[in-house]
């Protein structure tokens, strides 16, 4: 069993931690590419194991997708902060307001 | 094997780093080598397309995206990321042990049901003949994504003028 799958996981569950943990919008980012590359990495595992390169595809729209993923974010923390001057998300209060 | 142990350290190490740093350039700059590496991964699974648009896309483009935008904000005190919600701990250990079930099942059940005697044509030609034949409708939906990602961002950043007089 190749080491990469424990990287895989460890990736994954730390990037989650650090979603639920941290407090301002880039750092939650940037923990969201984290655990979009472990499951990219048990993509490119799976290929491997099963032989079947559909796999390796699924990783290549994966780029695709998280590249808009996080130009859509980090306009949004922009525009947020032109409007707000803060990109913690306990001073974001916008929809109980 | 040696260099499978270094790639894999380097990476636990670079995301602890990106989780528990209080400075969000110190977390932007380990998460750019937190993805060199799975690049590196990737080279060493014998992925070598997708390494290279691993290291270009991921971590030559968003990962500099990221320190841009910090740039723009500019944040002018640094963000105390220490939450001391123990309520928030408590749901990351959990979420945490769930999703490492779950992940110990999809490997599982992956390994038993695929034999490993498969030789993997890596090449190109593979690759793009699969892309260009099966997928052709995802991809085409993909360019368009990219396109409306382009919009709403143009749309999202723009300020509102002032009407002039």
């Amino acid at each position: 069993m190749s080491i990469y799958y424990f990287l895989a996981a460890f990736l994954f569950c730390i990037g989650l931690l650090g979603t639920i943990l941290k407090r301002d919008l880039i750092s939650i980012l940037l923990c969201l590419e984290l655990m979009i590359g472990g499951v990219g990495l048990l993509f490119v595992l799976f290929s491997k194991s099963t032989g079947l390169i559909d796999s390796q595809l699924m990783v290549f729209f994966m780029v695709i997708i998280s590249a808009c993923e996080v130009a859509i974010g980090l306009s949004l923390i922009i525009s947020l902060y032109q409007k707000k001057q803060t990109i913690l998300t306990d001073d974001i209060k916008i929809i109980t307001e | 094997m040696m260099i499978d142990i270094l790639i894999t350290l380097f990476a636990v190490i670079f995301s602890l780093v990106v989780v528990f740093s209080n400075r969000t350039v110190v977390s932007a700059f380990s998460l750019l080598l937190a993805l060199l590496c799975i690049g590196g991964a990737y080279f060493q699974l014998g992925a070598n397309f997708l390494s290279a648009v691993q290291v270009l896309v991921n971590a030559g483009a968003i990962a500099i995206l990221f320190v841009f935008v910090m740039m723009l904000i500019n944040l002018e005190h640094p963000v105390l990321n220490k939450d001391k919600n123990k309520f928030k701990l408590i749901l990351g250990a959990f979420a945490i042990l769930v999703s490492l079930g779950v992940l110990a099942i999809v490997i599982n059940t992956n390994l038993e049901s695929f034999s490993k005697d498969f030789l993997l044509d890596n090449s190109m030609k593979t690759l793009f003949g699969k892309l260009f034949e099966v997928y052709y409708l995802p991809f085409e939906l993909a360019t368009m994504l990219l396109l409306g990602a382009i919009v709403s961002v143009v749309v999202l950043t723009k300020q509102d003028k002032e009407p002039l007089e």
